[in-house]
């Protein structure tokens, strides 16, 4: 594996501001956030899709959002990529309050983001696909030797060598077609890369593959939201850690306040304990009690926090 | 028929580390059109062996005519299909453009360019409409186009009628204009004693034309990436709609290239003209090696699809087989062709 | 790229506008039509004071054949005489044509006009409507059963008698390899005339057939030229519709074939054509006069209970069109009545 820092990055189509290594190293949280949400929610008229969520990612930082299917997940991804604009909160980029149309403007500002789908044609060869939408020009011509090379060289400064950057990118692996999408991003100056599920459709080799890329990045400098449901992911490379369920926030941790096995009850017992107390207090009756008895024991075992409306603030200063 | 793109044929299968074995051949083999060649190949053998009219120069320029009639439209309508979307409407289109030039030409006494570019015109109009429709409402274009088709129809039996009391245009021949258009859409020259049409010749620049956007382009870049998987195309900012509108657009433009070619041929036009030709423009693409999924496909292969409908049509005539089997001859034919151009297919990807 | 193109479109515009303005042509057009029409168009037979009728007319014409224009303009121009509102549709699907059939029966129409060419297929419909109590006149297709059908009368031609006579005429100009063009495949009518031509010629020639996409100009074309290619014996080339007998008048000069032209059916621009000498003649049904006989005995049936032979058919061709009488017939021919 090279050092990210033997090649410089290469992006000459979006000016990168200079992503490099000159960002803070881990969540010690000095220096302005790249990206933050402050007491963001989304509705999509009555539902209510996501509430009250406080985040941020540094350069150089790993933030993971956690959770189950349903949880928000992908309503946070759609609004820090542009896709949405918060209904609620504040998104802040750089320090800097920011409202975006569209996800060109997200990434005009440095956020790029790997959808599951990585935003790659299947059928497309590597170097098509990798140069999609930024094509190097000459004249009316596309410039294809350049770009051939260029795209294996970048792949290979992100350690992915590839016999053939001709071939259709489909029929690359999960796991490789997961880190050309991110070389992609990072080659088009992205400061900020948000993951969605990496791993999610990876055996535990390729995932493996996709979490050193994931680190890869970070010690690139770039900021890097890491969407995940697997704990056992997301540890060993997260400096911060964002949990979410059924669109609030139960949780956030920079590294040094909790441990995998925290992290790991949190999600596998907290979440479902929850909504299951949720539940049985709607049922109302007997049911209710013991709802209410189970959610006190789980906020006893200090495994979940009740989405009290005065909760997260106060977590989120906790993590600055 | 976009979403779906990831699914259908499944890439080929991998073998890792094993780079050496790509020889060029191979790699010729991979290219969309390479089972469409092999099928042109055999079916010129074929008809060259029992047909002996099929030898001479002269008929193979006749073969090569009427592939252009077909070609021409084949080529804009295989960008559209690699590019993810279907036109129904194409083969009748080319009868509304020439239809609206020469009415228009004819009713207003007009010199004969006039009407050409009112057609223009109103053929970029209707490949715009289509492409604006399915972008807009995101109804399959499948259903859209056969929509316009049926409208196209009545529109060109109805507007002829009304206008000329008539379901045939009038001859044109005598307006001024008329020769100069006719030399530049549908003149003719001859090489060595045998006569060719223009046709086979632009039908030829275009489909070079088509493939070097394809391929050397970055709007190439982004017909295949609408077609293959939209989603992807937009995420990395290619103007999805845009580009599909204008891929419409152009099989708009060369209807009305068919359509002047048709008229000033045959100086008038019957309203009810070109119906079932668009399918005709499908299988040649598919034929060619376009996916009828998008994302997929080359404007040679589809000129060479061309190619061979042309081949089985002229041939079956040349070899004088009885006419009642016609239909069957050609049918029959054309799924020899794609059976062979799915087997060497198949054959080049395993070998990848 | 979409700005260029909407400024080529602009520059188009403009072009189209400026050419308008300034650049009409001083050749041919409407204009010149105008000019040698001088007002013998349309044709008009003054107007009943007989009670209103509704009749409908459904033929088995595809859309947009030219043949069935002067069909209809025949039709229109007895209903315009007979005050009668005349329901002209049409469908070459037996099916569809059926139900045109049943619909214009389910409407209590006072009078139906149709075509068989598919008696399997539509007798059943056809005898419906005499049961209840709508007259029926045939015409043009359906010749063998039109008197099983239903059908009070038939005007038309025998298209076997047609194709006979066709046959017998090219025997005695001495054709001795006959090319009959049928622009679509399995229409008993298009079928009969081949079989026509073939018992005319007798011993004396042979026929061959060919089929063509009658709805694509550039493949009718590139057929004929390839079968005047391979079979040069080729010396007598018979459409089965006008225009594609203009289209075989470039297949035949394309191959430098010595072969003849013939057809059947008329249309303005072929007799234009007899009178230039390119068509030696056309086969002619004056279709003209079976839209019009149609209508108008029905109307006679309705006013005062007449109807016309007698129980037989009543032929309305073949007759000729040649260079001895195309002066004559070209004049209709002009208003789209020929």
């Amino acid at each position: 594996m090279s050092t990210p820092q033997d090649t410089p990055p290469m992006g000459r189509h979006h000016a990168p501001e200079s992503p490099t290594a000159a960002g803070p190293r881990a969540g010690n949280g000095t220096g302005t956030a790249l990206v933050r949400l402050i007491n963001a929610g989304k509705r999509y008229g009555a539902v209510i899709a996501l509430q009250d969520i406080t985040m941020e990612v540094s350069a150089g930082e790993v933030t993971c959002v956690l959770g189950d299917n349903g949880a928000g997940k992908s309503t946070l991804i759609k609004i820090i990529a542009g896709l949405h604009q918060p209904s609620s909160g504040v998104y802040e980029v750089d320090g800097e309050p920011v409202s975006f149309n569209s996800p060109r403007e997200a990434l005009d500002h440095g956020i790029a983001t790997v959808y599951q789908d990585l935003a790659v044609v299947p059928l497309m060869p590597v170097w098509r696909n990798f140069f999609l939408g930024n094509e190097i020009k000459k004249g009316p011509r596309i410039d294809i030797p350049a770009m051939k090379t260029m795209c294996k060289d970048e792949l290979l400064a992100m350690g992915i060598d590839l016999r053939d950057v001709d071939q259709p990118i489909g029929t690359l692996s999960g796991g490789e077609r997961q880190c050309v999408a991110i070389s992609r991003a990072v080659h088009f100056g992205a400061k900020v890369l948000i993951l969605d599920e990496p791993t999610a459709a990876l055996g535990v080799k390729q995932s493996g593959v996709v979490l050193k890329y994931i680190i890869q990045a970070r010690e690139r400098g770039l900021g890097v939201v890491f969407i995940t449901h697997n704990p056992h992911h997301a540890y060993p490379v997260g400096d911060r850690f964002l949990l979410l369920n059924r669109g609030t926030s139960i949780g956030y941790f920079e590294k040094s306040q909790i441990t995998r096995d925290e992290l790991t009850g949190l999600m596998a017992g907290g979440a479902e304990l929850e909504q299951l107390s949720h539940e049985l207090e709607g049922a109302g009756g007997a049911a209710a009690e013991i709802g209410a008895v189970l959610g006190e024991e789980v906020a006893e075992l200090g495994i979940a926090d009740r989405p009290a409306p005065a909760a997260a603030p106060a977590t989120e200063s906790d993590a600055r | 028929m976009a979403q779906t793109a990831q699914a259908p044929v499944a890439p080929p299968p991998r073998a890792d580390e094993r780079l050496g074995r790509k020889s060029p051949v191979a790699r010729m083999l991979a290219r969309p059109e390479a089972g469409a060649i092999a099928g042109a190949i055999v079916i010129y053998i074929f008809f060259f062996i029992i047909a002996p009219p099929f030898r001479n120069a002269s008929s193979f320029s006749s073969v090569l005519y009427v592939t252009s009639t077909y070609g021409l439209m084949a080529t804009p309508v295989a960008l559209l299909m690699i590019g993810g979307e279907f036109d129904l409407s194409a083969g009748v289109a080319v009868t509304s453009s020439a239809l609206t030039a020469s009415l228009f030409m004819y009713e207003f006494t007009t010199v004969a360019w006039v009407g050409v570019l009112v057609a223009l015109a109103v053929s970029l109009f209707i490949g715009f409409l289509n492409g604006w429709i399915v972008i807009k409402t995101g109804i399959p274009s499948f259903l859209v186009t056969l929509g316009t088709f049926f409208m196209l129809q009545g529109l060109n039996i109805a507007l002829t009628q009304t206008i000329t009391n008539q379901v045939s245009s009038p001859d044109i021949s005598t307006l001024q204009g008329f020769s100069s258009s006719r030399v530049v859409f549908s003149g003719s020259f001859t090489v060595g004693g045998v006569n060719i049409r223009t046709s086979v010749l632009y039908w030829i620049v275009f489909v070079i034309i088509a493939t070097w956007i394809l391929l050397r382009t970055h709007i190439g870049n982004w017909i295949f990436a609408v077609g293959g998987h939209a989603p992807s195309a937009r995420a990395v900012g290619v103007p999805v709609g845009r580009m599909k509108i204008g891929l419409f657009m152009a099989v708009g433009f060369m209807a009305w290239f068919t359509g002047m070619h048709t008229l000033f041929l045959f100086n008038t036009i019957q309203a009810g003209q070109g119906i079932g030709n668009e399918f005709v423009y499908i299988i040649a693409a598919v034929v060619g090696g376009c996916l009828l999924t998008g994302g997929y496909g080359s404007a040679v292969g589809a000129g060479i699809g061309a190619l061979i409908f042309g081949m089985v049509n002229q041939g079956i005539v040349y070899a004088g087989w009885n006419p009642d089997w016609f239909q069957f001859f050609v049918g029959l034919l054309l799924l020899g062709a794609i059976l062979l151009n799915t087997y060497i297919r198949r054959r080049a990807e395993a070998a990848i | 790229m979409r700005r260029s193109r909407s400024r080529a479109i602009g520059i188009a515009l403009f072009m189209i506008i400026s050419l308008v303005l300034a650049a009409c042509s001083a050749t041919g057009g409407k204009r010149a039509a105008d000019a040698a029409a001088n007002g013998g168009g349309g044709v008009v037979a003054g107007h009943a004071n007989t009670k209103h009728f509704t009749v409908a007319m459904i033929t088995h014409a595809a859309a947009g054949d030219t043949f069935w224009d002067i069909i209809r303009h025949g039709a229109i121009a007895a209903a315009a005489k007979d005050n009668i509102t005349l329901k002209y549709s049409s469908s070459d699907d037996p099916t569809k044509q059926a139900q045109l059939i049943t619909d214009a029966i389910n409407s209590h129409v006072d009078g139906l006009a149709v075509t068989d060419p598919n008696p399997g297929a539509l007798c059943p419909t056809i005898q419906k409507a005499k049961q209840a109590g709508i007259p029926v006149v045939m015409f043009n297709a359906g010749y063998t059963n039109w008197q099983t059908c239903g059908g009070m009368e038939y005007f038309g031609q025998d298209e076997m008698i047609a194709g006979v006579a066709a046959g017998k005429r090219l025997a005695a100009a001495g054709k001795k390899n006959v090319l009959c063009v049928l622009q679509a495949q399995g229409q008993a009518q298009l079928e009969a005339r081949c079989a026509g031509v073939k018992q005319g010629l007798g011993s004396e020639g042979t026929m061959s057939k060919l089929y063509v996409n009658g709805t694509d100009s550039s493949a009718v074309l590139s057929s004929m030229t390839a079968d005047l290619t391979r079979a040069k014996s080729t010396d007598a080339v018979i459409t089965l519709g006008a225009q594609f007998a203009l289209i075989a008048i470039q297949a035949i000069s394309q191959t430098h074939s010595t072969a003849k032209l013939y057809t059947f059916d008329t249309s303005a621009a072929e007799i234009a054509k007899i009178k230039s000498g390119a068509v030696q003649w056309a086969v002619d049904q004056q279709p003209y006069l079976q839209g019009y006989l149609s209508v108008d005995s029905l109307w006679l049936y309705l006013v005062n209970g007449d109807t016309i032979g007698g129980g037989q058919t009543v032929l309305t061709g073949p007759s000729f069109v040649d260079s001895t009488n195309v002066a004559q017939v070209g004049k209709f021919a002009a208003a789209g009545n020929r």
